[in-house]
């Protein structure tokens, strides 16, 4: 797996995050470029959701620079992430269960048509492209009718799958996307990422899990966060788990390693 | 797609339970019409629509504030005072201002105080994240007082016909309120379900964080959404002031808790993010048949009060028995 030759998709350079006199993120810079994985791992309160929230718009960096695609980037809510073809899937799933599937697979990108001069929701266009998603993706619900509240957690998590996979054209963040998840449920969503890479030559995925053999099975790379720094960028046939977990503890100390070996 | 046969039984369930508060009303008229002499005719079934077009408008702004999560209590209020400020801009009452304003600048006058304690609801909840019913309940309290105050609180009298010809006018005997308010249902229905505005009420009421997530600015959308419930509801209170040709310091006391009463049995989550004025309407139907069968037989008006109570009760508990069917 030579990612040295690739483009790059994405660059993280120095960027910091305060909450008051809380440090969430210091320094952060790290590179992912196109058609790979990268795993982002780290303890409760590293960083890892600040970062993912500020790759998708959810709050602004304090400081630093991201350049995505090549270009400078600074966006000020998550719709100008997902207009450059970032999509999250949120680690509390962003489900509203008072709305129905395809609701849900639309829900900020809503299809409306001209009626008067005025925009009007056009249901059944939108549930017309929710069958054809959830097919194409191999994903089964009983009905795109019904409230998402009478579905099973493992359908609810495949709508949200189904977001990134209809609308992550370029950048998919997927925050714990396996957390609620059953043993099958979960083999699926892993086949569902590995899949989702092959297919898309163009798109990368950054991985957030607490579950370090998921993660070495399915990553290329594995970035490490300790206290919100990045602590250890490794290319996964190079490391194993049992350095990845000192890194994490703090078990090893590494003093330059930013950069992408 | 497929549906196994237990999940269609349960989906009918649910729809049916969906659906209830529908077939409460109709079981009701048919037991009124036939159990009470003199309820089954044409002119009282449009009476009872037309009794119910205040509480129903009134609906109609408490709904859009519970889909998204909040509570307004200050609409009782909002249509109290709009109604008693156009009497008093516009009558020739010797207690009014005097001003004898027109009709229309009246309106736009009281429509502009629903909008500003629309504007002073959101902003404390918006800006000093105070909870929606504390907020709410002092607009409740001051928004009457501060109308009454300025009046002097004496009840007036003597509208123009300008003013009274909304009440007044009929189509094929049906009076224009009750097209109004059909109007009205049929509109703000149309916007909850198919406009931007509507979809982004249910979201916010469904997920906080998914809106956030999701890009909503929720702050404009709470803003909007108290801002309509005080226009809706001054314009409720207009509508009281041209049907009783006048208004009292006491106008319009307990439609808080009837217009409440309307949306809870209509279906309307107080969690947000669940209902529609669809169900609402048979709530303020059903209220309103209630109240007619009650006066018709000439029964104590507290007992008004004991089935309304009862009614909510088994409304939520029908409502919670549906999610029950998952």
């Amino acid at each position: 797996m030579g990612v040295d030759d690739k483009r790059i998709l994405l660059k993280v350079d120095k960027v910091s995050k305060y909450f008051g006199s809380v440090t969430a993120l210091q320094d952060a810079s790290f590179t992912v470029y196109e058609n790979e994985i990268v795993g982002l791992v780290g303890d409760n309160g590293a960083g890892k959701s600040t970062l993912i929230k500020i790759l998708s718009g959810n709050f602004p960096s304090d400081s630093g620079n991201i350049y995505f695609n090549g270009k400078s980037i600074k966006f000020s809510d998550p719709l100008d992430a997902r207009k450059v073809g970032i999509e999250t899937v949120y680690q509390d799933l962003s489900i509203c269960d008072n709305l129905d599937a395809s609701s849900n697979l639309f829900i900020g990108r809503e299809i409306y048509k001209k009626v008067l001069g005025l925009g009007v929701l056009n249901i059944a266009e939108m549930k017309k492209r929710t069958q054809k998603i959830l097919s194409d993706v191999g994903i089964k619900i009983p009905s795109v009718d019904e409230k998402v509240q009478y579905l099973s957690g493992g359908q609810r998590q495949a709508i949200s799958l189904g977001r990134f996979l209809a609308w992550g054209k370029r950048l998919i963040l997927l925050d714990e996307p396996t957390a609620a998840l059953g043993v099958r449920e979960t083999r699926k969503v892993l086949d569902l990422i590995k899949r989702t890479k092959e297919e898309r030559k163009e798109a990368s995925i950054i991985l957030i899990s607490h579950n370090l053999q998921q993660v070495f099975e399915i990553v290329d790379r594995i970035i490490v966060l300790r206290h919100g720094e990045v602590i250890g960028i490794r290319k996964k046939v190079k490391t194993n788990t049992d350095e990845i977990v000192s890194l994490i503890t703090g078990a090893i100390f590494v003093n330059q390693s930013k950069g992408n070996k | 797609m497929y549906l196994a046969t237990e999940d269609k039984y349960k989906s009918i369930i649910r729809a049916f339970l969906s659906n209830i508060v529908w077939i409460i009303f109709l079981i009701l008229l048919f037991a009124f019409s036939v159990g009470v002499e003199g309820f089954f005719s044409i002119d009282n079934y449009i009476n009872i629509i037309y009794h119910s077009v205040f509480i129903g408008i009134l609906a109609i702004a408490e709904t859009y504030v519970l889909i998204s999560g909040n509570l307004d209590l200050s609409i009782e209020s909002v249509a109290a005072c709009s109604a008693i400020m156009s009497v008093w801009l516009c009558s020739t009452s010797q207690y009014a201002s005097g001003l004898l304003l027109q009709t229309w600048i009246g309106f736009i006058v009281v429509v502009a105080i629903g909008a500003s304690v629309g504007l002073f609801n959101a902003f404390f909840v918006v800006k000093l994240k105070i909870n929606a019913f504390l907020v709410t309940l002092s607009s409740y309290i001051f928004v009457r007082a501060i109308a009454i105050w300025v009046t002097g609180g004496y009840g007036m009298s003597g509208l123009p016909e300008t003013f009274r010809i909304i009440d007044k006018t009929k189509f094929l005997d049906i009076p224009l309120m009750v097209f109004l308010m059909i109007i009205l249902y049929i509109f703000f229905e149309f916007v909850l379900k198919r406009s931007r505005f509507g979809r982004h009420i249910y979201i916010l009421g469904g997920n906080e964080s998914a809106a956030r997530n999701f890009g909503i600015n929720i702050n404009k959308l709470l803003y909007k959404v108290f801002v309509l419930s005080g226009v809706v509801a001054a314009l409720a209170g207009w509508l009281m002031a041209a049907r009783a040709n006048g208004a009292v310091a006491s106008m319009g006391r307990n439609y808080l808790f009837e217009a409440l009463t309307a949306v809870v049995i209509g279906g309307v989550s107080l969690t947000g993010g669940e209902g529609s004025l669809v169900g609402v309407f048979a709530g303020a139907l059903i209220l309103s048949s209630i109240h007619s069968a009650l006066n018709i037989t000439a029964m104590s008006p507290f007992i008004t009060n004991a089935i309304q109570g009862f009614l909510i009760i088994i409304a939520v508990s029908l409502d919670s028995l549906k999610k029950m069917f998952k």
